[in-house]
């Protein structure tokens, strides 16, 4: 997987990079408008994930320039201004997603992830690991062919795990990926705790292996 | 009292009291200048009977006058005072008593002297006086009708101005966008009060907006380096040789974070609700929107053993639909946080009522204070700004919230 950041916060675009660059994965960073005009026209990739606010220019027209040129790039829109108009301006002129800073970077890599899986596997909707099978359209799970019942949430949360494999992911942002950042429910994580129960239990029924791991006081990690 | 019925008063007071006095002042002076001429004509007389005299050496013979009646009477050797006085003339035409002014005085003849009475009527100097006080009367009505209109029309338009700035200023409101406008008076003191009356509503409008855009820049600038902690954190977080006390030192931050995020994200959509940025309105169908909220809380619900009840009846709101979303999370939020295990929830919709009410902490709380912002309950660890942002979303959309204690269960009702 082949990505672009476009951020001008030098420590945000280090962040994202260091969490990104894994075996498989490269992860190019530009901190300024012109940077990232002349990368996108030399370079294609998998998905570029685009500040909206930049020191010399809008990111909304780096968009436009990769629209204009019809480039399949996947784009992802990361901005501080959570003003509805921004985003629906931003999805209007052909982003493929948008988020709100501040974001985990659990969540950023479950959008890009769900954005390069639009774009490459066309018509495949499996996401397999291991023994674990997920059908995207019927939002279904198999372990080893069997199948699985998982409410709605419990789908989403094995499928954000399975974006984040080898990642710790904090509680918190488990919390806001399921019930939205709208909810204040800081207080209460328990919640989040018995539901990874549920999903772990189920999948281990079905014969899957353990692959929920708790990372003490900070959240859970899903990882061989 | 009204500047003008007070000024109507004094100015009516002060005329009718000038008109009076210069009724009495009038009186007296025609009284005095009319008696004075009476007195001409009595004396005017006297000089006739004394030249008479002297003349004929008799006493002259008194005919029967309209208006004059002479006298003589002999009294001996006394001597009489000359004097006027003020007496009373008999009217044989009209066979009355009227007022009159005599002359007293003696002349003497052959040795005797005689008084000599000379009575004039005044009744038409009264006449004259009467028809003075008549004018006057009637003048004091006039300029009263006179002024009282004059006030009506005259000065109640002269201060129209006065009373269309007070309704301005009665409508100003800070937070819309209505300003108070330059009103078209040639009046000096209303123009200039005008003016600066209007420039203060300009400076104090700029002022707030200042301090809006500071609280939503600030927001802003703020999401950055908060952006930047998360991913540091969600970085450190991935490090293989994290202690587990390091790991709850970095489970803490991470919730600080998140709470200084929805602070942020709550003072932002605050102060956009405030501006009245957000406009965008549709019909949603509310029952749906409850089924999913309700939908969404159902792991938190079970995870602490609460039970809901929802009696659900169709119904439409017209809103914003991410603000509804904002506004529902809210309020079953808290009925999730502030509710005991194994509690009860119930969400009732009907047409134009939609209520959430749970139970918890067994003590009715102060609805006047629980939507003032920062105010929460010891043992909350919300922001605060909740159910302030709750009521907000709901009054910009045109609909009312109200908190009340009811069966037990803190209710929270949204007319809409």
């Amino acid at each position: 997987m082949k990505l672009l950041v476009v951020e001008d916060e030098a420590g945000l675009r280090d962040g994202i990079r260091d969490y990104f660059t894994e075996a498989g994965n490269i992860c190019e960073t530009v901190g300024d408008y012109q940077d990232a005009l002349q990368k996108i026209n030399v370079y294609r990739y998998d998905c570029i994930i685009l500040d909206i606010t930049l020191p010399q220019g809008n990111g909304l027209d780096i968009l436009q320039a990769i629209k204009r040129s019809r480039y399949p790039d996947g784009v992802l829109i990361i901005s501080a201004k959570n003003s509805l108009d921004d985003r629906l301006q931003g999805l209007d002129l052909g982003a493929d997603d948008y988020l709100t800073k501040p974001f985990h970077l659990s969540e950023l890599r479950a959008r890009v992830m769900a954005i390069v899986r639009r774009k490459s596997f066309d018509g495949n909707q499996l996401i397999v690991f291991n023994e674990i099978q997920l059908d995207m359209l019927a939002k279904s799970v198999t372990v080893n062919d069997l199948a699985v019942k998982l409410t709605k949430k419990e789908y989403a949360l094995l499928l954000y795990f399975i974006a984040n494999k080898g990642k710790v992911i904090s509680k918190n942002a488990l919390a806001e990926h399921l019930w939205g950042d709208g909810i204040d429910l800081s207080d209460n994580f328990d919640f989040i705790y018995s539901h990874i129960k549920n999903v772990r239990k189920k999948l281990m029924d079905a014969g899957s292996k353990d692959y929920i791991q708790s990372a003490y006081g900070m959240g859970y990690k899903f990882s061989e | 009292m009204k500047l003008l019925d007070r000024y109507n008063r004094i100015s009516l007071l002060v005329t009718v009291l000038v008109i009076i006095i210069t009724g009495i002042v009038y009186y007296f002076t025609i009284s005095y200048i009319l008696t004075y001429q009476v007195d001409k004509d009595l004396m005017v007389e006297e000089n006739e009977i004394f030249e008479e005299i002297k003349l004929n050496h008799r006493l002259p013979q008194v005919f029967k006058s309209e208006d004059l009646k002479i006298n003589f009477q002999s009294v001996g050797q006394d001597s009489v005072q000359r004097r006027f006085l003020d007496t009373q003339y008999w009217d044989d035409k009209d066979h009355e008593e009227e007022s009159g002014r005599g002359l007293i005085s003696s002349v003497s003849l052959n040795g005797v002297n005689y008084r000599i009475t000379i009575i004039e009527s005044k009744v038409e100097t009264e006449d004259l006086i009467r028809m003075i006080f008549f004018i006057t009367l009637g003048i004091i009505l006039i300029l009263v009708v006179v002024l009282t209109l004059i006030n009506r029309l005259v000065i109640r338009n002269l201060w129209r101005p006065f009373y269309l700035m007070l309704r301005q200023i009665k409508l100003f409101n800070v937070t819309d966008h209505s300003s108070i406008n330059k009103l078209d008076t040639r009046i000096e003191e209303f123009k200039e009060m005008n003016e600066e009356v209007s420039a203060m509503s300009l400076r104090v409008r700029r002022d707030y907006e200042e301090l809006k855009n500071f609280v939503e820049n600030a927001s802003h600038e703020l999401m950055t380096p908060l952006a930047v902690i998360n991913s540091k954190l969600d970085t450190l977080a991935q490090d293989h040789e994290i202690t587990n006390k390091q790991g709850t030192l970095i489970g803490e931050l991470y919730n600080s974070v998140s709470k200084m995020k929805k602070l942020n994200k709550s003072m932002l959509l605050l102060s956009r609700l405030e501006n009245r940025l957000i406009q965008e309105q549709e019909l949603l169908n509310l029952k749906q929107k409850v089924l999913e909220a309700t939908g969404d809380f159902q792991e938190l619900l079970t995870a602490k053993k609460l039970k809901m009840h929802t009696h659900l009846h169709d119904a439409q709101i017209t809103m914003n639909k991410d603000l509804l979303d904002v506004l529902l999370n809210n309020l079953l939020g808290n009925a999730i946080r502030h509710n005991h295990p194994e509690g009860e929830i119930e969400v009732k919709l009907n047409p134009g009522v939609l209520t959430i009410a749970n139970t918890g902490r067994p003590e009715e709380l102060k609805s006047d204070l629980i939507f003032q912002r920062f105010h929460k309950s010891p043992e909350s660890d919300g922001t605060g700004l909740g159910l302030t942002l709750a009521r907000e979303i709901c009054e910009s959309s045109g609909y009312r919230l109200s908190y009340a204690y009811v069966n037990n269960k803190h209710t929270f009702t949204i007319n809409f």
